[in-house]
């Protein structure tokens, strides 16, 4: 009995657990920058979102791809008192929506849950396979 | 006889020669041949023993650099966990089955 092959679900969900955990990371630094209006070059944060990768071709798992960032348009607020604001009083906020990071939280705790499950499941797979000795 | 080897398109041929020979026991003659067998066995075992301490042993070097702030890595050590586990679940499983297979042919009545 080849033993990588039995163990290759186990490293197929553990590279599923870890990618999503790196898209967990990159959510929650969008939420932390949610209103960060300056990162050291005087531009606000922009938005970054994860985009992943399978790790070979045909049955393999998945690992992340790059980091992108998000270069839509900064929405700009009215807020005169600010000491970013222009002469017209309005300052640029990082384009981060938290409502939407929030749903992409959602999802991708989801998807973490379920390679979890699989992972569980197949160790149940093979106690079940290993009762056929007794 | 035990065979431990998966390979399922090696199993016609088996029955197929037994079924040539004419009869489902085996001969006095192929004592040595199943010597063989039996010796290819241990080795498998004894290869099969030394993985599953080797996985053991990633196992425990994982939890020790988790526990000792080495490495923050827990999907690794929950990774190493289950394959230590599952690989030594089939090392019990067969060990049983063997030392069964021990009593039963040493219960025999000669």
């Amino acid at each position: 009995m080849e033993v990588n092959n039995t163990f290759s679900p186990v490293d197929i969900a553990t590279s599923g657990l870890r990618a999503h955990s790196k898209q967990i990371e990159v959510i929650s630094s969008n939420v932390a920058n949610a209103r960060t209006t300056d990162v050291g070059n005087g531009k606000p944060y922009r938005r970054l979102e994860a985009t992943f990768k399978t790790e070979d071709d045909g049955i393999e798992g998945v690992s992340l791809d790059k980091i992108l960032t998000d270069m839509s348009d900064f929405p700009r607020i009215f807020d005169p008192s600010n000491p970013k604001a222009d002469e017209y009083g309005y300052v640029s906020m990082p384009n981060v929506n938290v409502p939407i990071e929030m749903m992409n939280l959602t999802i991708a705790t989801r998807a973490y849950q379920a390679n979890a499950a699989i992972l569980k499941r197949y160790q149940q797979m093979v106690e079940t396979t290993l009762e056929l000795l007794r | 006889m035990i065979n431990l080897n998966g390979n399922v398109t090696g199993t016609p041929n088996a029955m197929k020669s037994v079924w040539e020979a004419g009869s489902l026991m085996p001969k006095a003659d192929n004592a040595n041949a199943r010597k063989l067998d039996f010796d290819n066995t241990i080795k498998a075992i004894e290869k099969y023993v030394s993985r599953v301490d080797e996985l053991q042993q990633s196992s425990d070097m994982s939890i020790k650099d988790l526990l000792s702030s080495k490495n923050e890595d827990i999907i690794s050590v929950v990774s190493a966990a289950a394959k230590a586990d599952m690989s030594f679940k089939l090392l019990v499983g067969v060990r049983n089955k063997l030392i069964e297979a021990y009593k039963q042919t040493m219960n025999m009545p000669l």
